[in-house]
């Protein structure tokens, strides 16, 4: 393989200017903690770089004010460079670019990382040209070849976990490319795998690298992949003489046939198997289960069971479905003709409160909290479950994104009474009700019948208890917005506590029944399951997940 | 294998397991299940989860279930596949194992969300572009009394024999097409419905019967039609007729898979939801919904969210009347899928002529005993 080496260049970090001269004269001394190369090579045949590095900057030391990035070569678009630390965009400048061959400088600013300070500095490159060139062991295939900037050793101390990571252009089979030999300390074998535009990726990964090494990573693909003007030809040069050819082709048959020979052998085994890529299972399904009410979308997100059935009793309240008689105990005047447009688990959830004694409204919440998680299940059958609960969540910032638009606090809290549901999604909701309404939250309609005790004060009356619901101009009653959040916050805590009794045993007697835990498997390997930390057994939609009952 | 054989095998370039249909019909676990795994030309493949979840496979993938069809034994599977791919032998071991454990669990545990417990991606129904069912109209003949409107407008000139109905599920089956339904008219008209039945079931096919179900109320027929080995019936409930009621009575305590299908119209709208009820007190677990006109979305929506909170489950991957119109369709309206009919289903009529769909009669794309697949497929 031709080591065709595309870059690099040693990076220094140099001093900018100084403000003071004891400044300038400490040394640039640090630890890369992590460093993560990104290389895309593109359709076009160029190539697109993205750095990130973990800086941890040494006691002592110089701050790290400029980070210089050597380039593979000149033809780097410097337009299509961003850079950023800690997030906070930065600029580039190859002017101020100390290393050797090309490159450009990262300009920290006022991000500079200080002496003992931490930083996390990301750049991305791009288009960069001129970067392919013939596979010398098939000439259809061209050569990707890469080594990531490296700093000086005099300014470097630690070890850096290191990944890099190859994207093959697009539409490449898995069994087409093929990986180079590795650098020393890299596993012989790249990682193999697909990132999300669903490129073929080589991922080479150390623990233990080092930041001040110089570390060749090489791949080859079929040239067809990209433009054929786009890969270098450089004339071949003669690089031995007829003499010296001779001499080799007497010494050299005999170290052939007792060395060379096996090899070949061994590495002609290797070359006619196909390339291994883990196997990769895709499922045929719907995306987005649309049409789901807030309440429905709650399990779906796996909310406490008592926000749930808060979030049930607002809608009959709203729905002048129901109205609540007292807080503790909690008691629902339920109105004879249920409304049109009332949902099934809301008739259920009415149902039971017809119950009065309280162990047996116990046993009736759960019975159609089961029958709802379990029909929120059947409806999810299909459809994507995380991209459906990605949707919600957009729906729930759309929501407040609304709200928090509004202009006058009247406008702000009718946004609010419509999207009051949606808003409740929100694990914040609370804090975020509290910090959206500075002002007054003007209650609904239906306020009376949530809180029993409310009555509104005539217009006429000139001053109020902060607690206590004042009159608008508009003759709406309003409610500071901590108040008004504290109030909804206690209509959840009055399910948890008076109606339901410990929420963790009501969540574990309704996951016992949408979601048992699995038998035991005696299959040996691993599940492939995801995600961790969560005891229930979530099998799909409709999952009223014990872990997540009890956060609030 | 000679020894010139194995000389040359072991310098050739390892090539992918050739392409055709592998079947697994699995009783021994607790839930009874069956694979169908179709391997492609460049290697890759589809895994067929009782006729109905489909997974896709890249060529790593396909062969690990391809082993795990054939009963490999784990060990041996990943000393084949280290021989074949350049991989060593401990992570194919691994990786077939944890391959075996993601199909396992897939088929035993209910509702698993398989993107979200076992890493699976998501991919657009039919995306596979492979056919994977044929729906088969044996006959376009109807009972006595039944309303025109419950079959295709009759088009065709004469109904294929026995022999050739068996000729085109063999050439189905060659093709790698793994599901057949039997539909009509009214299948349970022709006289030889059990034995293709019984022969596509030999050739490893899962099969289905759409019918109006009277004739499945005589427990003798139903036994026979059961002994063929018939996977699931989809019944079209006509609500008004007690024999269909009486039809579904005698199905349920039986060891079918079983999907009512009802066909919303002015005249049931209003009873609708207590049909449901009815269904749910039965026992039936599985409906389908349709709508015969526009007008009756709504409604259907409705209908859909009432018949989940009695828990029947909505099927929506079998054919049915007015298939355009469910609340799978109108509810995916604007997600751009691929269409499935044409590609994941194709429609044969009682002359062995192929359609895109049922109710499609302008688009022939050639006919099925007589014209080759890969033509048909081009068209």
């Amino acid at each position: 393989m031709k080591k065709l080496i595309l870059i690099v260049l040693m990076v220094l970090l140099t001093a900018g200017l100084a403000t003071t001269a004891s400044a300038q004269d400490l040394p640039y001394y640090f630890q890369v903690d992590k460093e993560v190369v990104h290389v895309y090579w593109n359709s076009d045949g160029s190539m697109s770089l993205d750095y990130t590095w973990i800086f941890t900057n040494q006691t002592g030391s110089h701050e790290i004010d400029f980070v210089d990035v050597g380039m593979p070569n000149y033809n780097f678009d410097m337009s299509t460079v961003k850079a950023d630390v800690d997030g906070v965009p930065v600029s580039v400048s190859t002017s101020d670019y100390q290393g050797d061959g090309s490159g450009f400088a990262i300009v920290m600013g006022n991000k500079s990382i200080p002496a003992s300070g931490k930083g996390t500095v990301h750049v991305s490159v791009g288009k960069i040209t001129d970067v392919l060139y013939p596979d010398d062991n098939d000439e259809t295939y061209a050569s990707a070849v890469f080594a990531p900037t490296w700093f000086g050793s005099q300014y470097v101390t630690g070890l850096t976990d290191f990944t890099m990571t190859f994207h093959l252009p697009p539409d490449i089979a898995p069994e087409e490319p093929r990986w180079h030999e590795a650098p020393s300390g890299f596993p012989s074998e790249p990682a193999t795998g697909y990132d999300s535009n669903n490129r073929v990726t080589y991922t080479w990964h150390s623990p233990t690298a080092n930041a001040s090494s110089y570390y060749l990573f090489g791949s080859s693909f079929p040239s067809s992949f990209v433009p054929a003007d786009t890969i270098i030809v450089k004339p071949a040069e003669p690089w031995i003489d007829d003499d010296t050819i001779f001499s080799l082709c007497c010494g050299g048959f005999f170290v052939f046939m007792f060395l060379g020979l096996p090899a070949i052998t061994a590495i002609g085994a290797k070359k006619r198997k196909m390339q291994y890529l883990p196997p990769k299972v895709s499922i045929e399904g719907h995306g987005i289960k649309r049409g789901l009410t807030a309440v429905e979308s709650a399990i779906l997100m796996e909310q406490p069971l008592d926000k749930v059935l808060t979030m049930i009793l607002f809608g009959a309240i709203k729905k002048d479905a129901a109205k609540v008689l007292t807080r503790e105990p909690l008691k629902l005047e339920i109105t004879p003709t249920l409304p049109e447009g009332i949902h099934e688990y809301e008739k259920d959830f009415l149902e039971a409160f017809k119950e009065e004694e309280s162990p047996k409204r116990k046993r009736a919440l759960q019975d159609m909290m089961v029958k709802f998680v379990k029909s929120v299940s059947e409806k999810m059958r299909g459809f994507s479950r995380k991209e459906t609960i990605d949707y919600y969540k957009a729906i729930m910032e759309k929501a407040w994104a609304q709200i928090e638009a509004a202009d006058t606090p009247e406008v702000k809290s009718q946004k609010y009474d419509e999207a009051l549901e949606w808003t409740m999604l929100d694990k914040d909701y609370d804090d975020r009700t509290r910090r959206v309404f500075n002002g007054p939250v003007f209650l609904p309609r239906w306020w009376g019948s949530y809180d029993p005790t409310y009555h509104p004060i005539p217009t006429t009356a000139s001053s109020f208890p902060a607690s206590q619901a004042r009159p608008s101009a508009s003759g709406s009653s309003s409610l500071p917005g901590a108040d008004f959040a504290a109030q909804m916050v206690t209509g959840v805590q009055t399910f948890s506590q008076k109606t339901i009794g410990n929420i963790n045993t009501f969540t574990e007697k309704i996951t016992g029944t949408t979601n048992p835990p699995p038998k035991p498997s005696g299959r040996s390997g691993g599940s492939g399951r995801s995600g961790g930390g969560c005891a229930c057994a979530c099998a799909c939609a409709g999952c009223a997940c014990a872990c997540a009952g009890g956060g609030r | 294998m000679n020894i010139l054989n194995r000389f040359t095998e072991n310098f050739s370039k390892v090539q992918p397991l050739p392409a055709g249909i592998h079947h697994l019909q699995a009783t021994e676990d607790e839930k009874p299940y069956r694979l169908h795994l179709r391997l492609n030309n460049d290697g890759s493949g589809l895994l067929i989860l009782n006729a109905a979840t489909v997974l896709q496979l890249n060529p790593t993938a396909a062969e690990y279930a391809f082993h795990f069809i054939k009963g490999t034994e784990p060990e041996e599977a990943a000393k084949q596949i280290a021989k074949r791919y350049q991989v060593d032998k401990n992570t194919a071991l691994a990786d077939f194992e944890n391959f075996a454990s993601q199909i396992h669990e897939l088929v035993s545990t209910a509702d698993l969300d398989p993107a979200s417990f076992l890493n699976f991606e998501r991919v657009t129904p039919h995306s596979a572009d492979s056919t994977l069912r044929l729906d088969c109209a044996l006959t376009y003949r109807l009972p006595e009394n039944t309303q025109a409107g419950y079959a295709p407008v009759k088009r065709v000139e004469r109904e294929l024999s026995t022999d050739e109905w068996k000729t085109i599920m063999d050439k189905a089956w060659q093709a790698g097409i793994p599901h057949i339904i039997f539909t009509g008219g009214e299948a349970t008209l022709r006289e030889d419905l059990l034995m293709l039945i019984d022969h596509a079931e030999k050739n490893g096919q899962v099969c289905g019967l759409l019918t109006d179900g009277l004739k499945l109320a005589d427990k003798t027929y139903l036994e026979l039609l059961l002994q063929t080995g018939l996977d699931h019936v989809m019944l079209i409930l006509q609500p008004n007729d007690p024999r269909s009621w009486k039809a579904i009575e005698t199905i349920i305590p039986e060891d079918i898979f079983l999907t009512v299908h009802l066909t919303l119209n002015r005249e049931n709208a209003a009873e609708a939801k207590t049909n449901l009820e009815k269904l749910s007190k039965l026992s039936v677990a599985n409906i389908s919904l349709s709508a015969a006109d526009n007008d009756l979305v709504d409604k259907l929506i409705e209908l859909q969210d009432f018949a989940s909170s009695l828990q029947l489950t909505l099927r929506w991957d079998l054919p049915v009347p007015y298939s355009s119109s469910n609340p799978i369709s109108i509810e995916t309206v604007d997600d751009e899928l691929p269409a499935g009919a044409g590609k994941a289903w194709m429609y044969v009529e009682p002359d062995g002529d192929v359609l895109p769909a049922q109710g499609e009669p302008d688009k022939v794309l050639g006919n099925f005993l007589k014209d080759d697949w890969e033509k048909i497929l081009k068209r």
